[in-house]
């Protein structure tokens, strides 16, 4: 192995990943004292929280009644039972002062006629659990994600924070005794290899969207926290719960926000029927994603779906004129005209359901601190580690997550996690030595990778995984279609083994960045189909055919996944917290979901 | 000598001067007052296309003449010291070099207007 | 002195030319390629892509090359859908972002494609970008008020005072503008921009900012912002159909309407 020089870097807390939930930890550590880096393999705007669309959810009831009790209710329901409730009552409790806190901070929220934050309906949020609608998700326009985004990364300039820009971080550094003390990381600028210790390192590295082949995600989505997770021998949760949208545009993948339905707009199949009043008659358009990408699937099969091969759905919004979707839905308006050429006033979006969001990842606390299964105890926290946004699963979004509660969870949990680092770590504790062979298995899976001479090139398992995961965990699935999903995806995880890095340099080497990358894809690919394949039930996003009601007498359980570095998974089982956090809420107990 | 500074540090620079809007409304102002100016001054020379040398000296003696012809050149020489100054500073990166230019090219448009007033001067005043 | 000529190192050679066997809709596109490591100078390659088998817009091409062609062609992308703006570039003459610039677009037989000019070069199409960013930084770029905001609640904003951030807080700061301005490209270690600028009078801007006079202060500049000679280039080239241009002479406007005449 070559030898190669490290930098290290000494922060009281490391975060990794400057998206939404990264940069609210960041600035969040550096209001409370702490030394804290934040290290992202973007430019923290790049980060893929700037695409969020619709909103950020929040109980402020600016325009109608409202109450945090009735979100509370929406996305424990919206995720089919499997959320923690503690975790779901201290996101929808603390979220109209997060959002109030985002305003603070100066985000362009779009206003009513008393000044106040906008706000639109979304897809599964009621009030009176669930009998009338519910006016919740905080909108900047149609570009919510970038809006908020922007300002939080302006509020870390402002809070003076430390960011080490385009550093990849390849694993994470654990002692003998199983605690997190750091994380490696390529710069790919100068093309050097960094430490960076840190008491508690906090993922912030988003979803593996991009196991799929169409999906809304970035190409940057690929659960490198996730994959970096896997190889510390620890487990991930419910990865089995993939959310499809059911409006990411036909053929580009590039999603539509579910606020047009929230300001009005509707699907329609090739007849022209509003189907979804078959499918959700209450709900109808705005039922939640999981139910709308099925019934959007049920109409393309059975022959309903339009365009030349029938395999698509219409979006329709041209009957909300011109100047409610100019100041409501611009971006949209500009994303329909470049990839699909739609004139969205004069004709409808061709959309279908395409993978958007991982509710599974990282399992957590409410507090952001990683759990596992230690013995008897489901909620063992693993010293110095954290997970916060789409990497983790807290588990808020349980088996399908709502729409606009993301954003939520990122400032949320972003918050929260700082505020744990806060209680926990004190202000420049000296590090402990660690000896030189605590990176060693890490540097010679570097530089294996580096060197790695096989003959499939990245692009080549990379597009194989991806068509797997699309066909064989997509919406609906049975076992035949997860058995054989299984056998394909494990053999591509083989395939890794004879990957061919072409470049060889060091600098801003990105055919070696892409190879780390599906590394980590791979493991969640194995780790998601094998998951889904064990999941012998109906719950959320998780759609079998063959078992099409939830069960949860036998099922009411998180999955933990485990992935040995031969690709074999592994699985055991955490309880679902139904106990809520105080006595402000009642546990809310199953019952059957229909939208 | 390598470059070790903070990006923010070099991006600072030096501060605002908190200047630099009276040269632009200077410019467009003496731009403006010579679009007026260049609409009397071509008249006044296409009138004279045919004439002889006694009756341009006449012609340019007139008071209200003479005053608008000081006005012209002035504000060509000012508003030509303006502009050359913004071209310099925008190709001529040497700071000293850049420092003479502009100096010298104020200098020159000072000179150059007290002349062309002196001369319109004797004109008017029969020399 | 502005340089007239690339110094020596940075002329560019012709570059390899990969062929599309059998493609069914070949078009050339020709890439900047540069790798520090190897000491070489810069050099333009050339690869033919089979249209019939691609996406329709340029990064698609791109990609299609990298993964299929040569791995070793290196861009920054990340959303392909125009709104990161990673993917900041100069095709076909004019700085756009890859991923919205259809290549049927694009003029003449072969597409050009260079790194955003006048900016340091990283490797291949990935400029370095620290000094903008730093000068984003130098602005301030956040709200700066006073006044406590209200407990509980957020602070008000008419949605006429809002309409004024329409068409300044969406720039995805992906630099277009600011590479294409001549004065940018003599001057960008003190100008500012039309990038920054345009973010320094969306707070100017925003009702909510209790701190517009320091912002002019900061502004009023012969070359922080005067470098600024009004030549549009910042607007034409907005992927996002912002007018930086416009921006600029509001904040000038400001600063004249608080000087007496």
């Amino acid at each position: 192995m070559e030898s190669y020089k490290i930098q290290q870097h000494k922060y009281d807390v490391v975060v990794v990943g400057a998206g939404g939930a990264g940069l609210r930890a960041t600035f969040g550590l550096a209001e409370k004292g702490l030394k804290a880096a934040c290290v992202s393999k973007v430019f923290p705007t790049r980060s893929h929280t700037v695409a969020a669309q619709g909103g950020i959810a929040a109980a402020l009831g600016n325009m109608g009644e409202d109450d945090w009790r009735f979100h509370f209710y929406d996305t424990i329901k919206g995720g089919d039972w499997l959320g923690d409730q503690d975790a779901i009552e201290y996101m929808c409790k603390h979220a109209p002062e997060a959002v109030i806190e985002l305003e603070h901070y100066g985000v362009p929220f779009s206003r009513t006629e008393e000044g106040k934050i906008y706000q639109r309906p979304f897809g599964g949020m009621t009030t009176h659990y669930g009998k009338g609608t519910a006016l919740r998700t905080c909108a900047a326009a149609d570009r919510t994600g970038h809006a908020i985004l922007h300002t939080l990364y302006q509020q870390s300039l402002a809070h003076d924070a430390t960011f080490f820009v385009e550093y990849f971080a390849t694993d994470l550094i654990f002692d003998d005794e199983g605690v997190c003390r750091g994380v490696l990381a390529l710069d790919l600028n100068e093309g050097t290899l960094h430490v960076f210790r840190g008491h508690a390192v906090v993922l912030a590295t988003g979803g593996y969207g991009r196991a799929y082949f169409s999906c809304t995600s970035a190409h940057t989505c690929t659960g490198d926290g996730g994959g970096m997770v896997l190889r510390a021998g620890l487990p991930l949760q419910d990865l089995e719960f993939v959310q499809f949208h059911p409006t990411g545009i036909y053929g580009a993948g590039c999603l539509i926000t579910e606020g047009v339905r929230g300001e009005g707009g509707y699907l329609t199949n090739a007849k022209g029927e509003r189907f979804m009043e078959r499918y959700a008659p209450s709900a109808k358009d705005l039922a939640s994603r999981d139910v709308v990408s099925r019934a959007e699937t049920i109409e393309i099969r059975e022959g309903r779906g339009v365009g030349e091969h029938a395999d698509h759905m219409h979006l329709n919004l041209m009957h909300l004129g011109s100047e409610v979707i100019n100041e409501r839905l611009p971006g949209i308006a500009e994303t329909a005209r470049i990839f699909a050429g739609v004139d969205v006033t004069k004709e409808p979006i061709p959309v279908l359901p395409t993978a958007h969001y991982n509710m599974g990842g990282i399992p957590t606390n409410y507090h952001g601190e990683v759990v596992h299964k230690k013995g008897d105890d489901p909620d063992a926290v693993v010293p110095g580690l954290f997970a916060i946004g789409e990497a983790a699963c807290v588990s808020v979004h349980g088996a399908n997550r709502l729409g606009s509660n993301s954003l939520l969870d990122l400032v949320v949990f972003g918050r929260a996690a700082a505020h744990r680092c806060a209680e926990i770590i004190k202000p420049g504790t000296a590090h402990k030595d660690l000896p030189a062979s605590t990176y060693d298995q890490a540097l010679s899976r570097f530089d294996k990778l580096r060197h790695a001479d096989g003959d499939t090139p990245t692009a080549q398992i990379r597009i194989n995984m991806q068509k797997t995961m699309q066909v064989d965990a997509a919406v609906y699935r049975t076992q035949e279609t997860l058995q054989q999903g299984c056998t394909k995806i494990s053999k591509i995880h083989d395939s890794f083994a004879d990957v061919r890095v072409s470049d060889r340099s060091m600098v801003w080497n990105s055919d070696l960045v892409e190879t780390l990358e599906l590394s980590n894809l791979l493991d969640q690919a194995v780790a998601t189909m094998h998951s889904a394949e064990q999941r012998k039930e109906s719950r959320g996003a998780h759609a079998r055919e063959d078992f099409p009601d939830r069960n949860d007498g036998e099922w009411m359980k998180h999955t933990l996944v485990w992935v040995d570095d031969k690709g074999k998974p592994r699985f055991d089982y955490r309880p679902v917290h139904m106990d809520t956090l105080s006595d402000d809420v009642e546990t809310v107990p199953p019952k059957k979901r229909v939208y | 000598m390598s470059d070790m500074r903070n990006p923010l540090g070099r991006a600072r620079g030096l501060g605002s001067a908190k200047a630099g809007t009276g040269h632009w409304w200077m410019q467009r102002l003496t731009a403006l007052a010579l679009v007026v100016l260049s609409v009397w001054f071509l008249i006044t020379v296409l009138g004279l296309l045919h004439a002889d040398y006694p009756t341009a000296l006449a012609t340019l003696a007139r008071p209200w003449n003479a005053v608008l012809m000081v006005a012209f050149t002035t504000a060509m020489f000012w508003h030509a010291q303006l502009g050359l100054q913004v071209v310099i500073e925008d190709y001529v990166h040497t700071r000293w070099l850049e420092t003479f230019l502009v100096v010298l090219v104020k200098l020159l448009a000072v000179l150059s207007v007290i002349a062309a007033a002196l001369a319109v001067v004797r004109i008017a005043l029969g020399h | 002195m502005a340089e007239f000529t690339l110094p020596k190192n940075s002329r560019i050679n012709p570059g390899k030319h990969f062929k599309a066997e059998g493609a069914k809709k070949p078009r050339t596109f020709r890439i900047y390629r540069w790798s520090p490591d190897d000491g070489e100078n810069p050099r333009m390659d050339s690869y033919e892509v089979d249209l019939a088998s691609c996406g329709p817009m340029v990064l698609d091409a791109l990609l299609k090359i990298k993964n299929e062609i040569d791995p070793t062609l290196t861009l920054r992308r990340s959303c392909r859908e125009g709104i990161c703006g990673s993917c900041a570039m100069n095709i076909d003459g004019t700085n756009t972002l890859a991923c919205t610039r259809a290549i049927e677009d694009c003029r003449g037989g072969e597409v050009a494609i260079y790194p955003l000019p006048h900016m340091p070069v990283v490797k291949d199409l990935v400029p370095d970008l620290t000094h903008f960013y730093a000068q984003f930084a130098s602005i301030k770029p956040w709200l700066r008020t006073q006044s406590p905001a209200p407990s509980d609640a957020e602070r008000l904003q008419s949605p006429e005072e809002r309409k004024k951030l329409d068409g300044l807080y969406e720039c995805i700061l992906c630099a277009c503008c600011s590479t294409s301005c001549p004065s940018y490209w003599w001057n960008g270690d003190k100008y500012l921009g039309p990038a920054i600028l345009l973010q320094a009078y969306r707070w100017i801007a925003d009702s909510r900012d209790e701190d517009t006079g320091s912002r002019l202060d900061d502004l009023e500049d012969p070359f922080k912002l005067y470098r600024c000679h009004t030549i549009m280039n910042c607007t034409r080239t907005c992927p996002k159909g912002l007018n930086p241009a416009k921006a600029i002479a509001e904040i000038k406007k400001l600063i004249v309407e608080r000087h007496s005449a």
